[in-house]
């Protein structure tokens, strides 16, 4: 139990450090008009006549983004000054530590709505690609343990794919599976024209339809890292005296390759759980943009490139704290498939 | 499935109009699909702050005027004519309107003069999103009803510009008897809100609360407005759909005039953030209408015996004009003639031809060819002539040795070297080509250019900053207002006069141009105005752009030369002329 | 177990591998420096045709002259990005998994002096100037001043894995694109900026990997009794768990050179990428969304883009 405390007490302060750190950080090194400013010249109605300097400090006041930054800052002039409570780092806690992330600025609405909306699209995309190209690989490479020469061409191909980016997958399957020149099987974008009707089959039947495209792109993209990177571990795993001592003892292969190998080899490869997690919740800005599902990484790229500083920075610590839960888990996860590591 | 049905059904639909031609407003139902780039992000009637925004502001709510672009004007909407200016003592403006006695709200009521005043209330009450509002109408002080007639009032403005009669009128009316049922707001003056020092009374607060509980930013349908639609559902990044209000006022119009006809009995816009997808989309058939697409994919889709069958295109020029601009307070770029020369090294028309398929129109200044009145037809267009170029340059004092690079003495007698950064949006290639090519053709007469795309943002700043000395960007105009006091007057500088220009003889002419309401004396001005540009080469105009839009082959879609480029209320089915 | 081709390490295979590098090597130094000018009168023009055997982009730059530009960057960027990565992610990994949070024992002594000096810079502000002469006295009387009190000569753990996992998990809570996409709206990257951000924020990836491996391998029997003889850690590094290690950053090569050139394609999709003077692959087949049908934008790029990522596997396998 104090070794759970203990844990639960350091991940806390290491959600902290990284919130702040973020927060910080991305409010220091950006200029808090340079905002405003977007925002203005995106605005089509208003005409240029208007006091722009005016307008840009009466908002950054209903921003909150006039008081200073942190409880003590640095001018070069006048050295080291103390502020007291009234900066935006204590507002900023404050507020998170009753559960309110703030408003968006960009849209007007809670952050945590926002993110919740988000949510509900990308995780079904992300969810259906991770579990897929997870399984896909494990099952390919445990196929290709003893068959030498097709993993040799096998993983040849891999390398190739791998060379593609993302966005060249997206666009290739896109104009050849949603293209009435070529194949016209599945819908080019969204999810959907109309609101969800008809029953939880149909449904989930219209979902996966609209999102094969979509998980398709991310599977081939991840497909290949995930093989090569286990199946470099199995042939390291191979070699091991274990393996020919339970071949000699009589074991299948398959059943040396399922109950030995892959149990050893998988140690590296939850390494990359820690990647695979947060990423559910950090979207695909690529795949989003392309496709047009309102997801977390079009949030987090809009955000990004609009300064929307509250939204930038919930959903950055929202992935943050996945990314601890998951850091955790693979700890977990490392004991039990081999007891001789110590934590 | 059901898409498909759908689909059916609106081609049916189709095919019966075409065969019987009867009239449009049959009682089968139109539903009209079209691509947004981006979301609203924000309905708050008080923050519409991007162009899809605006455009739902303007189909669920009324203004008192509209742009139009075939009167070149603004036309009464919800005001019964254009109002009746008065101009009181030194500085005062009287703008007196009277609303269409037709007008209703959607609980029945008639729009009243004391609407509008409620409307100018909330947009000055503290506590709420309004900064926008302020700047943008914070002129108009004061608001007079008639006490005689529940529809006529006057509104108090400062500052003389006819731009402020027009502008008196461009914004949406709100409801009263939805926020404010009990008329709490109606004790309270205009005058008295706006004083920021007094505190603020408690019906205000409470109003302001109230105001914000509705959470309008996501829930526009709480607030419906007079217009012909009003918002059936919205789901943030994917759709927002439009439902024609079944009884509007404007239909007991016997001959509405253009800005009250609404056609669509249901508007959907998808927003598809990318260009190709849209484009398959539409091809598709799951979108209707694709505006301000890329030149090159239109002509592609043009080409294409396919789409040439199930598509519609058109093009309009606009008021949109492609510019390179230059900071003149820099010392390498204080001469016209050094900005006379650098302009010569644009291929105006490979570019026109290379990026928008030879479908843009040159123009000698910044006014569009297509506005015959004020064009200044006899001024030369630009040539691309890198000869010309250089003895410019030698003109203007720059002296180059043998393959090295161009150098003078600065004011204070220093010499100086003509190297130039060029920034542009990224992102953009239009404008990434016109950088190359200019930067190619600088580089062979000897002028080194250190091309930089930016983000948006930076840009601005950058901009404001004089952080860059040349950019090309688009500015946008309109065929209504010619107030170039922000573009280019001394008192723009700091603010949106980026290029830093100001002359005396250029500010008295825009001071004029400005306040002249009378067309010819404006002709002889504007040209005058254009020589002056065309002299001083604060920027150089290098094509108006045209805005292109397909749309399924049933649809008849008005086009306008102002974003987005169409008027969705008055998309009709096609009927052949039997 | 091994598989066949180690056998004969010239096989044709590796021979035709390693002859492309070489070529890609060549066409890196011979390529053309200055800036390819645009012909607008052949703007996407398909291949074969006159004057641009390669064909043209939608900007009228041809694209032979581009690849060969594009070879250089890659030379020049992506390659140096990706052994920084590497460096940098098997370094931390390694000391990571290696000491762990207890393997490396500082006094007091250097440990405070360590501290002061990194508060006392705090302190000077973030500027270089003659004060920070300043520093140097600091340094020295720390030092000296602390070596009188008895309890700095005790030693105290540092926790390395925690300190690296938590920068890692700072690092990463940052989706990439995101870091970059923030970065570029504050200021556009040059392009060293451009290599030290990639850089700095991919080194996770093999770090973790690194650091797994090594957590494994000091685990073995082995090692425990090597530790107990009293070998000293570097060698206890050097012989026992690089070789171990080893194969993991080899593995990684390639795929980190993709990674790499797919997220400078990426950049590009976003409008973010290298400066437009430097042509790239991963530039020219972002050009792919404003032609989709030109397929010689993707092709040629493309074939160079896979051939180049095949050869590295190729001779990055050494079993």
């Amino acid at each position: 139990m104090p070794v759970l405390l203990r844990h639960t007490a350091q991940a806390l302060v290491a959600v902290w450090l990284t919130l702040s750190a973020l927060f910080l950080l991305s409010r220091s090194v950006t200029d808090p008009a340079a905002f405003i400013q977007s925002t203005l010249s995106a605005n089509t109605r208003l005409d240029a006549r208007i006091d722009q300097a005016a307008l840009t400090q009466q908002l950054l006041r209903r921003y909150g983004l006039s008081a200073p930054l942190f409880y003590t800052s640095w001018q070069p002039a006048a050295g080291w000054r103390w502020h007291g409570t009234g900066n935006q780092y204590h507002q900023w806690l404050g507020q998170l530590l009753a559960g309110n992330l703030g408003i968006s600025y960009r849209q007007g609405a809670p952050v945590r709505g926002l993110l919740g909306e988000a949510l509900r699209y990308t995780l079904p995309l992300t969810l259906l690609a991770t579990t897929g190209s997870v399984g896909l690989a494990i099952g390919m490479a445990t196929s290709l343990g003893y068959r030498p020469r097709a993993r040799r061409l096998v993983l040849l191909a891999l390398h190739g794919i791998q060379s593609f980016p993302l966005f060249l997958v997206a666009v290739g399957l896109l104009l050849l599976l949603a293209n009435p020149d070529t194949l016209a099987w599945f819908p080019a974008f969204g999810l959907g024209l109309e609101p969800e009707s008809g029953n939880w089959g149909q449904r989930a039947g219209e979902l996966l339809y609209h999102l094969a495209l979509p998980v398709l792109s991310l599977v081939i993209v991840s497909l290949p890292g995930l093989v090569i990177q286990l199946d470099g571990a199995i042939q390291q795993e191979m070699t091991r005296a274990y393996v020919a001592t339970a071949r000699a003892k009589g074991a299948s292969r398959r059943r040396t390759m399922r109950g030995h190998v892959l149990r050893n080899a998988l140690l590296p490869t939850i390494a990359l759980l820690t990647d695979l997690l947060p990423n559910l919740v950090a979207g695909s800005v690529v795949v989003e943009v392309l496709f047009a599902l309102p997801g977390m990484g079009r949030l987090l790229a809009e955000a990004a490139a609009t300064q929307d500083y509250p939204l930038l920075l919930g959903a950055v610590g929202l992935v943050a704290v996945v990314r601890l839960v998951a850091q955790w888990l693979t700890d977990v996860a490392y004991q039990l498939t081999d007891p001789r590591i110590r934590l | 499935m059901k898409q498909l049905f759908r689909g059916f059904v609106v081609s049916l639909s189709a095919l019966i109009l075409t065969f019987c031609s009867t009239s449009p407003d049959a009682t089968t139902s139109l539903v009209v699909r079209i691509r947004w780039a981006s979301d609203p992000d924000n309905l708050d009637p008080l923050v519409v702050s991007n162009s899809s925004a605006s455009e739902v502001a303007n189909l669920t709510y009324c203004s008192l005027l509209k742009a139009s672009e075939a009167d070149n004007d603004f036309v009464p909407w919800l005001a019964e004519a254009m109002p009746i200016v008065q101009w009181a003592d030194d500085s005062l403006l009287l703008v007196s309107y009277r609303l269409r006695p037709e007008a209703t709200w959607d609980n029945g009521s008639p729009v009243l003069a004391r609407d509008v005043a409620f409307t100018l209330k909330v947009m000055n009450c503290p506590g709420l999103p309004t900064e926008m509002d302020q700047a943008m109408f914070g002129f108009i002080r004061d608001i007079r009803l008639d006490p005689t007639d529940a529809r006529r009032f006057t509104l108090v403005c400062v500052g003389q510009s006819p731009d402020h009669v027009r502008s008196s009128g461009d914004f949406s009316i709100l409801p009263e008897y939805v926020l404010d049922p009990e008329g709490q707001l109606r004790s309270i003056a205009l005058p008295a809100l706006r004083q920021t020092s007094r505190p603020v009374p408690a019906v205000v607060v409470a109003f302001a609360r109230r105001y914000q509980a509705l959470e309008l930013n996501k829930h526009p349908e709480r607030l419906p407005g007079c217009g012909p639609y009003r918002i059936s559902d919205w789901q943030k990044g994917r759709y927002l759909t439009l439902a024609r209000k079944t009884r509007w006022w404007a239909d007991t119009l016997s001959s509405p005039p253009p800005v009250l006809q609404a056609f669509p009995d249901q508007l959907t816009y998808q927003i598809i953030p990318d260009a190709a997808t849209a484009t398959l989309a539409l091809r598709r058939g799951e979108i209707d209408l694709y505006s301000l697409m890329p030149a090159a994919e239109f002509v592609r889709l043009q080409q294409s015996a396919a789409d040439q069958q199930r598509l519609r295109f058109s093009a309009t020029d606009s008021y949109e004009f492609l510019a390179a601009s230059f900071d003149v307070r820099k010392s390498i770029l204080r001469d016209a003639l050094t900005r006379r020369a650098l302009s010569q090294l644009f291929d105006v028309a490979a570019l026109v031809q290379a990026t928008q398929q030879g479908a843009a129109v040159p123009s000698v200044g910044l006014i569009s060819p297509r506005v015959k009145a004020y064009y200044h037809d006899s001024l030369p267009l630009l040539r691309f002539d890198p000869t010309t170029a250089v003895s410019l340059l030698q003109q203007a004092g720059w002296q180059r040795r043998g393959a090295g690079p161009w150098t003078r003495p600065n004011a204070q007698g220093q010499p100086e070297q003509l190297r130039l950064d060029l920034s542009y949006r990224t992102g953009e290639p239009a404008y990434e080509t016109a950088a190359r090519q200019f930067s190619a053709a600088a580089r062979a007469v000897g002028v080194a250019v250190n091309l930089r795309p930016t983000e948006q943002s930076v840009l601005s700043r950058q901009l404001r900053a004089g952080a860059t000395d040349m950019s090309i960007r688009t500015f946008s105009g309109n065929p209504f207002s010619y107030d170039f006091t922000p573009l280019l007057h001394s008192r723009g500088i700091g603010a949106s006069n980026n290029t830093g220009f100001s002359l005396p003889a250029s500010d008295e002419l825009i001071d004029r141009i400005a306040t002249t309401d009378d067309p010819a004396r404006k002709a002889r001005l504007l040209r005058q105005f254009q020589l002056l540009l065309h002299q001083e080469r604060p920027f150089t105009v290098l094509y108006f752009l045209r805005y292109r839009l397909a749309a399924a082959a049933r649809l008849r879609v008005p086009v306008t030369g102002l974003k987005p480029g169409y008027e969705a209320a008055r998309i009709r089915v096609e009927v052949p002329q039997l | 177990m091994r598989p066949q081709h180690a056998k004969r390490p010239f096989s044709i295979r590796r021979l035709l591998a390693g002859g492309w590098l070489l070529l890609l090597a060549g066409a890196a130094v011979l390529a053309p420096s200055e800036t390819i000018i645009p012909d607008l009168a052949h703007v996407s023009q398909p291949p074969f045709g006159v004057g641009h055997w390669l064909g043209t982009d939608p900007q009228g730059l041809d694209i032979w002259q581009a690849l060969l530009q594009g070879t250089r960057t890659l030379a020049l960027v992506s390659v140096p990005a990706t052994l920084l990565t590497l460096l940098i992610g098997a370094g931390l990994g390694s000391a990571a998994g290696f000491l762990r949070n207890s393997g490396w024992q500082p006094t007091w002594r250097s440990l405070l002096t360590g501290l002061l000096v990194g508060l006392a810079a705090l302190a000077q502000g973030p500027r270089l100037t003659p004060a920070s002469g300043g520093l140097l006295v600091v340094t020295v009387g720390s030092w000296l001043l602390l070596g009188r009190f008895g309890f700095s000569r005790r030693r105290v753990a540092l926790p390395v894995d925690t300190l690296v996992l938590g920068l890692m998990s700072l690092l990463e809570s940052v989706p990439l694109l995101i870091l970059v996409l923030a970065a570029a709206a504050v200021q556009r990257p040059s392009l060293g900026g451009l290599v030290l951000l990639l850089s700095l924020s991919c080194w996770t990836t093999p770090a973790r990997l690194m650091r797994a491996v090594t957590l494994q391998v000091s685990a073995q029997p082995y090692l425990e009794a090597a530790r107990a003889a009293g070998i000293p850690a570097a060698r206890l590094l050097a012989a026992h768990i690089w070789p171990n290690t080893r194969h993991i950053l080899l593995v990684r090569f390639p795929l980190t050179v993709a990674l790499l050139i797919g997220l400078e394609t990426t950049l590009s999709f976003l409008g973010v990428g290298l400066p437009p003077e430097v042509s790239s692959w991963g530039q020219l087949l972002a050009t792919i969304r404003l032609a989709p049908t030109a397929w010689w934008l993707v092709a040629w790029p493309g074939l160079a883009l896979v051939s180049t990522i095949l050869s590295l596997h190729t001779l990055g396998r050494t079993k």
